[in-house]
């Protein structure tokens, strides 16, 4: 390009020189062009370039697995209590290999899912699983399989995801194990929907190898189920208000009335096991907060969960004027994406904000600007100038997030305010260097303030900007990826400007108590809080009190009145998991304090967790089965309509590959990041531009000198 | 035009090569100025980050910005004893942090601690250590607040940087590196190469380090 540049001007002489003249010029592009080409082709081969194999390179994962024609019918039935599910999955498979082969397959479960039992059935017997230490089980299910038992296994690989490993299943045997678990429901706008995934994966049977943890997740490939794993599917539905519309956006349903409830059949019966199965229900709506109330007593102690909804019901007037405080990291790892679409979110917050509204603008790296004194009308001038603000804003610079939370929780109108919301949305993608300092912060400081974090990025501090959330009760807005920022924060915006009801505070009177979470958050539309406790005598009195509108709000529920309800205990532990796991990483506890609290839970509830597992083994060693299992004969719930001819007696599709779900998709996974400098590039294109002059310059010299002789 | 016509007659013939010559050149020493710059930083930057890093390990694990107006700080060192390499991670794998070291991946444990610790660099500079590296080499990481985690390679792998089959809080204890593949090639590229280690049972406590020369002295 420069050539041309330089070639720009022409020399008015020598006319008979022009040949010479262009075609150092032409040479010099021509040269350009082929390092150009070079570049680019460098490019292009290193995105195309495959693994070579060496000593170091594996096959990718699957890729050497003998997938064997182990087949897998399933029946779902899921109970829902409020704002708990109680479900029941019975996976039948049955070997049609000629070899006896040990089954180990992953399953989705719902967010939060937690496995509390297991069950076996080989021929006419029922094995019930027994909750173990993880290591404890893995030594004696080894053992089993090692002696020719059937035994069976449940593990968590992530908290919603788990494996089950099913041992010494002779050719033509069919075994059914069934694993029980707890979940919570999700309620997004005024909607409670619950989601079953239904992309069970059966079988990649690997006979005879010994099955490791890392073996078996190697193994483990969902996109196996094929499209025609048959499932069969209900739910009890007990939502604990008066329910409005039910439907599945998925499958077509039945839906009936059942005592306490409803219960939803699948129109066809039996489905694919190809797409998840969603539910979703409303309430009718209702003019103020309802409290539901569910209880269950286990191994002599109560588990209460209160469950209040705000009301759905439109304002009659227009959303109470507030404060919000915007904070905006502008450290240098924000540079890039990240920055311009935090400054787009602001803006949007900004422009979002209502004539009676007050607002102010927080910058930090390592340094900090607060844009106004205190906080302003969000009249045209003000917006004008934090709009320009923001506007010029750079990346640069180290990260101190204590100072700006502080400045942002500064609450100079504190005292005159009486109900006014001042809300502090507070954006940053940083590790926080001091964790302690920060809650301290918000501790101390956060009066009347609610705290919203967004984690922009791959936000590494998860817990502790949701642990600073809840401190500041507020939420927790993780944006993983850089495209999300935008539409994450407008959510977020829209949703900041209808808080329902605050200063909630739960008590219980006439018992002692041992509740979850301990500081309730505000509601917002469409939110209901969830509050598990574990309480001595069910005589007590529970009271939940906050402000509506500006009015205060009381509620008192004699716990005597709750209506029963499953798997209450199981919820309450899993958030005390929660809990000693968010207590680990803000190392309040170390880490083994945090393992023996989770052992102790998982023990005390038989929660399959991350240091406990069910085992279930079959005591007397298996012969190969002859007699096929007959549905009269087993004792577990089975349905009606359970047919197994109907469900194995189809040709046999094993459907490697052909699944639509990406296995991946279940797993978290790392995005890496870009681990290539431009110095090489940049280096040789250097080289090669600087041989070029030298061959041009040693040319036009000896051109120079030969007519300069001639 | 007119000034081009003052000039001698030797010297304007040659004009047409010595000026795309002299561009050409000056834009080469350019480019490679800042190619060598970046394998300078890269190199320079670490004398810096180990100063940063044993004051770290002196306060007990506390954050120290290897100079002021750093967005990062050194939390581990990564010793590679079989090829007599070593080199201070930083925090965070931000392209502005990865030009002075290892980034240790936002959002993974620390090495040593439950999950997969996942640390990042380039492959040309603080990561062409991983071409040598072979199953069964140990791998010590050194944290800042002083706890040593050894590692036993057990492989590698090539994926794409979105798929890389990484989960940061897989069962476990490992340890994961990762650059950019091919090793050698001169562009950047969707791949990357994965090494995987698995953590090894040490008996190492703090005071086997308090005569620190370098963690290499603790493998025998």
């Amino acid at each position: 390009m420069s050539a041309q540049d330089v070639g720009a001007p022409k020399p008015r002489v020598a006319s008979g020189a022009r040949p010479a003249r262009w075609l150092p010029i032409l040479c010099e592009a021509f040269a350009l062009g082929l390092l150009l080409l070079l570049a680019l082709a460098g490019t292009g081969r290193a995105e195309v370039s495959e693994p070579a194999s060496g000593g170091l390179i594996m096959r990718a994962k699957g890729g050497d697995q003998v997938v064997e024609a182990v087949r897998l019918g399933t029946d779902i039935d899921m109970t829902v209590s409020g704002l708990t599910v109680r479900g029941r999955v019975t996976q039948a498979f049955r070997n049609d290999t000629g070899r006896w082969v040990e089954a180990v397959y992953v399953y989705p479960l719902p967010q939060d899912g937690a496995v509390d039992t297991l069950k076996m059935v080989v021929g006419r017997k029922v094995i019930v699983g027994e909750i173990k230490k993880r290591a404890e089980a893995q030594a004696i299910y080894e053992a089993a399989k090692a002696q020719g038992k059937k035994a069976a296994l449940v593990e968590q690989n992530r908290p919603n995801m788990f494996t089950n490993a099913v041992a010494n299943v002779a050719p033509g045997e069919t075994v059914l194990v069934q694993i029980e678990y707890q979940a919570p429901i999700a309620v997004s706008a005024g909607e409670y929907s619950l989601r079953m995934p239904l992309v069970v994966a059966p079988r990649y049977a690997s006979p005879g190898t010994a099955a490791t943890p890392e073996s078996r997740a190697a193994i483990v490939d969902p996109r196996v189920a094929g499209a025609i794993n048959p499932v069969t599917l209900t739910v009890h539905l007990r939502a604990g208000f008066p329910l409005g519309a039910v439907a599945s956006a998925t499958h077509g349903v039945d839906v009936r009335d059942e005592k306490g409830g409803k219960v939803i059949t699948l129109s066809k019966g039996q489905v694919p096991a190809d797409r998840d199965f969603v539910l979703a229900w409303k309430p009718v709506p209702l003019a103020a907060p309802s409290v539901a109330l569910f209880r269950e007593k286990t191994a002599g102690a109560h588990y209460v969960l209160a469950q209040v909804t705000p009301p759905i019901a439109a304002r009659a007037g227009p959303p109470p004027a507030r404060d919000i405080i915007f904070v905006i990291d502008n450290s240098g790892s924000m540079g890039g994406e990240s920055m311009r679409q935090a400054k787009a979110g602001l803006l949007y917050g900004l422009s979002n904000l209502k004539p009676g509204d007050r607002f102010n603008v927080v910058r930090f790296d390592d340094t900090l600007t607060v844009l106004f004194e205190g906080a302003v009308a969000a009249d045209a001038g003000n917006l004008t100038r934090a709009r320009k603000f923001v506007s010029g804003l750079e990346a640069t610079g180290g990260t101190e997030m204590v100072p700006a939370m502080a400045a942002a929780l500064r609450d100079e109108n504190g005292r005159d305010e009486n109900g006014r919301v001042r809300q502090v949305v507070f954006m940053t993608d940083g590790a926080i260097g001091d964790e302690q300092g920060l809650f301290d912060t918000i501790g101390a400081g956060r009066g009347r303030s609610r705290v919203f974090m967004v984690g922009i990025g791959s936000a590494p501090n998860s817990h502790l900007m949701s642990r600073a959330a809840e401190l500041g009760r507020g939420t927790f807005t993780h944006i993983g990826s850089t495209d999300g920022v935008e539409e994450a924060m407008r959510a977020l915006f829209d949703k900041l400007e209808s808080p329902v009801a605050t200063n909630l505070v739960a008590r219980f009177e006439g018992t002692t108590s041992d509740a979850a979470p301990a500081v309730l958050p505000d509601l917002y539309r469409g939110e209901p809080v969830t509050l598990a406790a574990r309480v001595e005598d069910l005589d007590g009195v529970l009271t939940i009190s906050g402000v509506i509108d500006g009015r205060p709000w009381q509620t008192r529920i004699r716990l005597r009145d709750a209506e029963a309800g499953k798997g209450i205990s199981k919820l309450w532990a899993r958030r005390k998991i929660t809990d000693a796991e968010v207590a680990r990483s803000l190392a309040q506890i170390t880490e083994d304090e945090a393992d023996t609290r989770v052992l102790k839970l998982g023990l005390d509830h038989g929660l399959v967790t991350s240091q406990t597992s069910l085992v279930a083994i079959d005591k007397t060693p298996s012969r190969p089965a002859d007699a096929p299992l007959l549905r009269s004969d087993l004792p577990l719930n089975l349905p009606a309509g359970w047919d197994f001819d109907a469900l194995f007696n189809r040709k046999a599709a094993t459907g490697n590959g052909d699944a639509p779900a990406d296995p991946e998709q279940q797993i978290a996974q790392l995005d890496l990041p870009q681990t290539a400098t431009d110095a090489p590039m940049l280096i040789l294109m250097g080289l090669g531009l600087m041989s070029l002059a030298l061959v041009l310059g040693a040319g036009g010299w000896l051109l120079g000198r030969r007519r300069n002789a001639a | 035009m007119s000034r081009l016509a003052t000039i001698p007659g030797a010297a304007r013939r040659r004009l047409p090569f010595l000026l795309p010559a002299l561009a050409a050149g000056s834009l080469g020493l350019v480019l490679c100025g800042q190619g060598l710059w970046i394998h300078a930083k890269a190199a320079l930057a670490q004398v810096l980050l180990e100063r940063a890093f044993d004051q770290s390990l002196r306060q007990g694990g506390a954050p120290v910005r290897p100079w002021r107006w750093a967005d990062t700080w050194p939390t581990a060192r990564i010793a590679f004893p079989r090829q007599g390499e070593r080199v201070i991670a930083l925090d965070g794998a931000s392209g502005q942090a990865l030009a002075f070291g290892p980034g240790h991946v936002a959002g993974t444990p620390q090495a040593g601690d439950r999950g997969n610790a996942v640390y990042a660099a380039h492959r040309d500079t603080h990561f062409a250590v991983l071409a040598k590296v072979r199953p069964g080499d140990p791998i010590l990481v050194e944290r800042a607040d002083g706890k040593v985690a050894r590692f036993e390679v057990v492989g590698a792998r090539v994926v794409r940087w979105d798929a890389s089959g990484v989960d940061p809080r897989a069962p476990g204890r490992g340890l994961v590196l990762a650059t950019c593949w091919p090793l050698d090639a001169k562009a950047r590229g969707p791949m990357r190469y994965v090494v995987m280690a698995r953590p090894v049972e040490t008996s190492l406590t703090l005071s086997d380090l308090r005569d620190r020369k370098g963690m290499i002295t603790l493998t025998r």
